[in-house]
């Protein structure tokens, strides 16, 4: 589970600041807590709408890939900081990232009240139309006489304390699971927008030219002027020739794809023939968009898939496409992001772990045995990616290792009874047929 | 005649909460001198550790100190006072008391039906705060909804109703003025508590 907390305040030295970045590392074994910075966020002016700016979007969008938020809030003057109510009023003019959104209210102040009053008055206001927050009733966290409640590792020092927030905590991912069941649509079905025939475009399009086009890498390469051979491109943490990335990047020991945020698909490490390859892939098919790599009735399945990597309901989810025992070869689809976090496409890439195993096993003298208990099957991993709901899909993308189950359930293929086959996913399926 | 300083509890260009407070102006003009005062050019208060509070927000209590009481129109944004006038109190409860003992009438306006009722409420619990501890003057209530409807072209109150409710709580402020200078038996406490009161120091 993912939550994020906000911290009402924009002073240099904040407790509540402090207190949340406590509940983010003591609990993380059990929850995801990203403190998210509200510093930048400009006053709140209908006369002046910035809810495009940087600073809001950028909240808006970790709220709504988040499954929930913790607010820790000061008192000032008997209710919340300014600085926090300018934030949920950019959060409810044009935008609503946090209607039908848990929320837990945490708050620590100087004096023993440990904002009382402002805990009260924000519920009041998460809970107005235009918040629409669902905000978890009771279980009200007053930190009081906070100068005195850390030490100097920004611990909780009171026990007490501590196991009160733990149990609070608890009843809160409780509540999230709850909530988020309950405002889960039948399916989200934001995934049918995604444009898999790249119709619209990025900054970084390559415009004016036939995606279809065999020869769409010279055209782009020609349109663009892009450099090759032995000039000399800066990368983040070095400077290669392009001639030295291609031998970088073809003697990875997978394949690798990138697909853009347009859905275009960009590049491939051209290591061997089609044919020889575990997600077949041509020459000519770069430039085109991903719609065409695909036979018809996956198009769905890869636009679910798109779409939760573009929304950040996961950043990485594989496929394992089973084989004859042979060979295990997983699909990871990655995420990719900016600086910022915006995302910037899909980095596809195809490898057989079975070798990767096999050494593992002889290395440390074991073998495979088959699971008498094991429930799921090879193929759990792409029937989870096509639920839409939005909890298990969230709770699918946190398992980012293949676990011993997909292992397992390959490499059994050899010995499997017919049923116990299984199936090839319409995803996976398609890329290698393509 | 006294002096009121009317406080635009919004920063946005187009205001019912501004129109309200100019037909005042205008309306009372006899009774009272009213000074418009605007809270948008004010940064966000941050609880600077040098405790500097910015020029402008220093001017604003000078004129505050100097009033003998304050109206502030307030818009309601969801269910409370908006941001912008929650950070205008908080500049000026920092290490300044411009409100300390200050008779205060709240009024508001909104486009919808409720008048910032909520708002409202919000607003006198921000101003009962320690640090702020305003006089409100208690058991009156402007409410002014739909309010984009309720003025003519020259910026005055078409509703006679709401005229006359307007005119007797004007009134009942300018006494409220003169009874809260009576109210002075803990001012002396009261300054000295807000002077003696340092969160730093807890």
């Amino acid at each position: 589970m993912k939550l994020v907390g906000i911290a009402g305040s924009v002073e240099d030295h904040s407790y509540n600041r402090t207190l949340l970045k406590f509940i983010a590392n003591h609990f993380s074994d059990q929850v995801d807590v990203e403190l998210l910075d509200i510093q930048d966020v400009p006053m709140f002016n209908q006369s002046d709408d910035q809810t495009e700016g940087e600073a809001v979007q950028y909240l808006k969008r970790k709220i709504e890939g988040a499954d929930g938020v913790i607010i820790a809030t000061p008192e000032h003057n008997h209710t919340i900081t300014a600085a926090l109510k300018s934030v949920i009023e950019w959060l409810s003019f044009k935008i609503h990232p946090l209607s039908g959104k848990p929320v837990m209210i945490v708050g620590a102040s100087y004096y023993d009240q440990g904002s009382s009053r402002a805990q009260l008055n924000l519920r009041q206001i998460l809970e107005s139309p235009g918040v629409d927050a669902v905000v978890m009733p009771g279980n009200e966290f007053l930190l009081g006489d906070v100068k005195q409640a850390f030490d100097e590792h920004n611990n909780l020092k009171d026990d007490r304390t501590v196991s009160f927030l733990s149990e609070t905590l608890g009843k809160f991912l409780k509540f999230v699971k709850v909530i988020n069941t309950m405002n889960a649509k039948p399916a989200d079905e934001g995934w049918k927008s995604e444009d898999l025939q790249a119709s619209g475009s990025v900054p970084t399009t390559i415009k004016g030219l036939n995606m279809h086009a065999d020869d769409w890498v010279d055209q782009a390469t020609a349109k663009t002027n892009a450099v090759s051979g032995n000039t000399y491109v800066r990368l983040d943490c070095g400077v290669l020739t392009v001639d030295q990335l291609n031998y970088f990047l073809n003697s990875m020991p997978m394949e690798l794809t990138f697909v853009d945020a347009n859905n275009q698909f960009l590049y491939y490490n051209h290591q061997t023939d089609a044919k020889n390859m575990s997600a077949s892939r041509k020459p000519s098919q770069v430039g085109n968009p991903i719609g065409d790599c695909h036979p018809k009735r996956a198009i769905p399945h890869v636009k679910q898939a798109v779409h939760i990597l573009r929304t950040g309901k996961t950043d990485l989810f594989k496929l394992p496409v089973p084989s004859n025992g042979e060979k295990c070869d997983m699909h990871y689809y990655q995420a990719m992001h900016d600086a910022k976090g915006d995302f910037q496409g899909i980095n596809e890439f195809v490898l057989d772990i079975l070798p990767i195993v096999k050494y593992y096993l002889g290395l440390t003298g074991q073998k495979l045995v088959k699971d008498p208990n094991a429930k799921t099957d090879a193929v759990s991993g792409a029937s989870a990616k096509e639920q839409t709901d939005d909890v298990s899909g969230a709770s699918t993308d946190t398992e980012t290792v293949p676990t011993v189950d997909d292992v397992s359930g390959a490499s059994a293929d050899t010995e499997a009874a017919p049923e116990e086959q299984p199936k090839v996913d319409d995803v996976s399926g398609a890329s290698s047929n393509s | 005649m006294h002096k009121f300083i009317a406080m635009v509890g919004t920063n946005s260009t187009e205001s019912t909460n501004r129109k309200l407070l100019q037909y005042m102006q205008s309306h009372f003009a006899d009774q009272a001198e009213i000074e418009l005062m605007e809270i948008k050019d004010l940064p966000m208060f941050n609880k600077p550790e040098d405790r500097q509070v910015p020029e402008l927000a220093q001017q604003m209590a000078d004129k505050i100190d100097a009033a003998d009481g304050v109206i502030i129109s307030t818009p309601e944004y969801d269910h409370s006072a908006p941001a912008v006038l929650m950070n205008a109190l908080e500049w000026l409860s920092f290490h300044i008391h411009p409100f300390l003992d200050k008779p205060v009438m709240i009024i508001g306006a909104s486009y919808g039906a409720l008048g910032t009722s909520r708002a409202q409420e919000h607003l006198r619990q921000i101003l009962d705060s320690p640090e702020l501890r305003a006089r409100i003057m208690p058991s009156s209530e402007f409410l002014l909804g739909h309010s984009l409807q309720a003025f003519d072209d020259e910026g005055n109150l078409t509703d006679e109703q709401k005229v006359a409710k307007l005119d007797g709580l004007f009134a009942d402020f300018q006494t409220f003025v003169e009874i809260t200078k009576k109210l002075k038996h803990a001012n002396v406490a009261n300054y000295q508590e807000v002077r003696d009161l340092d969160w730093d120091k807890l």
